[in-house]
């Protein structure tokens, strides 16, 4: 049963966060206090082009002559002939002339492939039951989301979900962070190779999924690890590790270079991840209930270097590239890797050498590590990401003459691996093509799905029927304007099936439930 | 002594020019913010290209100034002052889209020149910037005025005569009408979308 919950839980926040993913944002602060277009920074919303990114690279500013472009002067905090009189004084800054504040929000509407039947156990209605509708309305998120700068080169940014569902329906906060740009300044160090960030932000991923321009994220970032666990095989692994790269992080990132060329890198120490579903907490009797757990601090590391590969070594230095016909993104080849350290904690009751009870405590190590690399030819981009994930496995050891366990043995690492490879062609100005194929090849997880009971929870919508889940996603997005984007995926879903939840014999042939996706998005 | 006489020969027909020269004055309405009214191709009368080359700036994220009006035959030198990538390019000139050209990039504080031989209004876009608008708007003649922004305009120097005037705004159908002009002279023009 316990499975069950904790397999329910993980898929329902998969199928969830499919549906209600593209939680990214453009800035229409931004347009106001500058007076231009999304464009200028953005492909298409929320993609980011070059400018878009040495302006984000910059702390929310124009890279040069920030201020001959603000359209709406920002107040000043201070004389900036007080910076003289510092130390004897506040140090003045500024903030912005408006308030910088954007909104988003999205709706969806999605049609489910006619083997979404195979889960329809149940009535319509019933609260237990995976009723899955053939088409469904779906609203997305009300973002709200601020971000700017308040002079010397300190950046900032607060976004927060407030819709139902949303990160910050249960009183949580979407990202909320402090960027000290350029900080390597007063240590004498070379321009922009320094900067601080601090509070809580998304890992510095190759590819953000809390911007992702597609409707669904990229599966490999929002992968879990939970151990094999079903007891159906002999396989079982003590892992159940809700840890995902796209997961929020709080504590202090190191990064320096640049995003639009040449090196780039970030060293993050942030809280330790803990069990984090609710089946981790259950581990214990609700009066021993740990949630949470921040001894330890994970440690998070990218490195990346960007070629820009124009023929005129001079345009290859510039924000972007000098075309005949008018500045573009350069041509470009991205490479970088990626490297995650962390412990996962889970609490047992126990007993101790001499048989008391007590609280045993796995903190298991794991760690995730990928490459990724991306290329740009005019309005071509060909990205993609590789991830292997591993967690140390630590089973329970049950002494002789025990009820309960008093320790832990290293067992067979638990791991996963996977990625993605994905296409974006500009068709037009308004108008992208994309195909995506996302891997994630988890054996566990293929052994977890064998016996789940379709009837019980909606996370009998994935059983996977391979240890390799391949999805693929062809999509086009229209602009209707700088800041209305219609978008349409269709996704061929990886093949499952239908088992019996007593003997797990297979009471389906394999199946895709492919579903059609189209969103309306628009920010203001 | 045969030049004295060709100099003062030329300095009368200046003075008789002047004498006979008139203006054309009026308001546009029915539209907000800068017109350009010009005098028309005049048949059987041409001019000789300025040697004047004004600048159209970018700055700022902007095209400054917002319009510029200039003679047939003007070349107009496009300047970037940003410390961004600009690019000028147009896609017409008087609605002939033949005649659409596109200037590149440059570098913050150089030029690049462009000989305006069509008259007729230019369009000028930015393809990073797309909120980047300016106007060219090539008269046919030397008799042009950008109005206020009320819409006050003055056209000076235009010699007596029976012309044919034109009223063009960036959001409006422009209008044209016959305009004899005898000294000072009124015309008005209300514009529409």
């Amino acid at each position: 049963m316990r499975l069950h919950q904790d397999i329910s839980a993980f898929f329902a926040v998969l199928i969830i966060s499919l549906l209600l993913s593209a939680n990214g944002y453009a800035i229409p602060a931004f347009s106001r206090q500058y007076g231009t277009s999304c464009n200028t920074c953005h492909v298409n919303f929320p993609k980011l082009n070059d400018f878009g990114k040495a302006f984000k690279d910059a702390g929310f500013k124009f890279p040069k002559d920030d201020e001959t472009f603000i359209k709406i002067p920002p107040v000043m905090m201070g004389a900036p002939a007080q910076k003289e009189l510092w130390p004897h004084t506040i140090f003045p800054g500024t903030i912005p002339g408006l308030p910088p504040i954007g909104l988003r929000f999205n709706t969806f509407f999605q049609v489910v492939g006619r083997h979404r039947n195979n889960f329809n156990a149940q009535l319509p209605g019933d609260p237990t039951a995976p009723f899955i509708p053939r088409t469904d309305f779906q609203t997305g998120l009300l973002s709200i989301f601020m971000a700017g700068n308040f002079g010397s080169d300190i950046a900032f940014w607060v976004d927060d979900d407030l819709s139902v569902g949303g990160s910050g329906a249960d009183g949580g906060l979407g990202d909320g962070y402090m960027k000290f740009v350029n900080v390597g300044r007063f240590l004498k160090m070379p321009t922009d190779a320094l900067s601080l960030r601090v509070g809580q932000f998304e890992l510095d991923l190759p590819f953000s999924p809390a911007r992702s321009w597609n409707l669904s994220g990229w599966d490999i970032y929002d992968q879990p690890n939970v151990g094999a666990m079903n007891s159906f095989f002999a396989r079982q692994e003590n892992v159940n590790n809700a840890f995902a790269l796209s997961n929020a992080a709080q504590g202090v990132e190191f990064s320096g270079g640049h995003t639009y060329r040449g090196y780039h890198y970030s060293l993050a120490i942030v809280n330790q991840n803990t069990g984090g579903t609710p089946g981790a907490g259950n581990n214990v009797p609700p009066t021993v209930t740990y949630t949470s757990d921040s001894n330890f601090k994970d440690i998070y590391g990218r490195f990346s270097y960007r070629f820009n590969l124009e023929r005129d070594p001079a345009s290859r230095k510039e924000i972007q590239g000098a075309g005949a016909s008018g500045p573009r993104d350069h041509t470009y080849l991205n490479l970088g890797a990626l490297y995650f350290y962390g412990r996962s904690v889970q609490r047992f009751q126990g007993q101790d050498t001499s048989g008391t009870p007590t609280v045993l405590t796995a903190r298991e190590p794991f760690y995730r590590v990928g490459g990724d690399f991306s290329f740009n030819y005019r309005t071509f981009n060909l990205f993609g990401q590789f991830i292997y994930g591993r967690d140390q496995n630590l089973l329970p050891v049950l002494p002789v003459g025990f009820v309960l366990p008093s320790g832990f043995i290293n067992g067979s690492p638990a791991h996963f691996s996977g990625g993605f490879l994905e296409a974006d062609y500009l068709v037009l100005p308004w108008v992208m093509a994309i195909m995506r194929w996302d891997q994630v090849k988890s054996t566990a997880d293929f052994l977890n799905g064998v016996g789940s009971n379709p009837d019980d929870s909606i996370g009998a919508f994935v059983s996977p029927f391979h240890a390799t889940r391949n999805r693929f996603t062809p999509g086009i997005q229209f602009l209707i304007h700088a800041n209305i984007k219609a978008a349409f995926e269709y996704q061929i879903r990886p093949q499952q099936i239908v088992y019996d939840p007593a003997t797990g014999a297979a009471l389906t042939s394999p199946f895709r439930t492919n579903s059609a996706v189209v969103g309306l998005d628009w920010v203001y | 002594m045969k030049h004295s006489v060709l100099v003062a020969t030329a300095l009368m027909v200046a003075l008789i020019g002047v004498a006979n020269a008139g203006t054309i004055s009026g308001k546009v309405s029915g539209v907000a913010g800068e017109s350009v009214v010009y005098v028309d191709a005049i048949a059987g009368k041409t001019f000789p290209s300025p040697t004047q080359q004004p600048v159209m700036d970018q700055k700022g994220l902007m095209f400054q100034p917002h319009i510029l009006a200039v003679q047939q035959g003007t070349t107009v030198e496009f300047l970037n002052s940003d410390s961004v990538a600009h690019n000028v390019f147009w896609i017409s000139i008087g609605g002939n889209k033949k005649l659409g050209h596109n200037l590149g990039t440059w570098p913050k504080g150089e030029k690049r020149p462009f000989k305006f031989d069509n008259p007729g209004a230019v369009p000028l876009l930015c393809n990073v910037h797309p909120e980047m608008s300016g106007y060219v708007v090539v008269s046919p003649t030397p008799y042009y005025a950008v109005s206020n922004k009320s819409g006050d305009y003055k056209v000076e120097s235009v010699p007596d005569g029976s012309y044919t005037v034109t009223a063009w705004h960036e959001g409006a159908k422009s209008q044209s009408k016959p305009v004899t002009v005898s000294g000072d002279t009124k015309a008005d023009f209300t514009l529409s979308k």
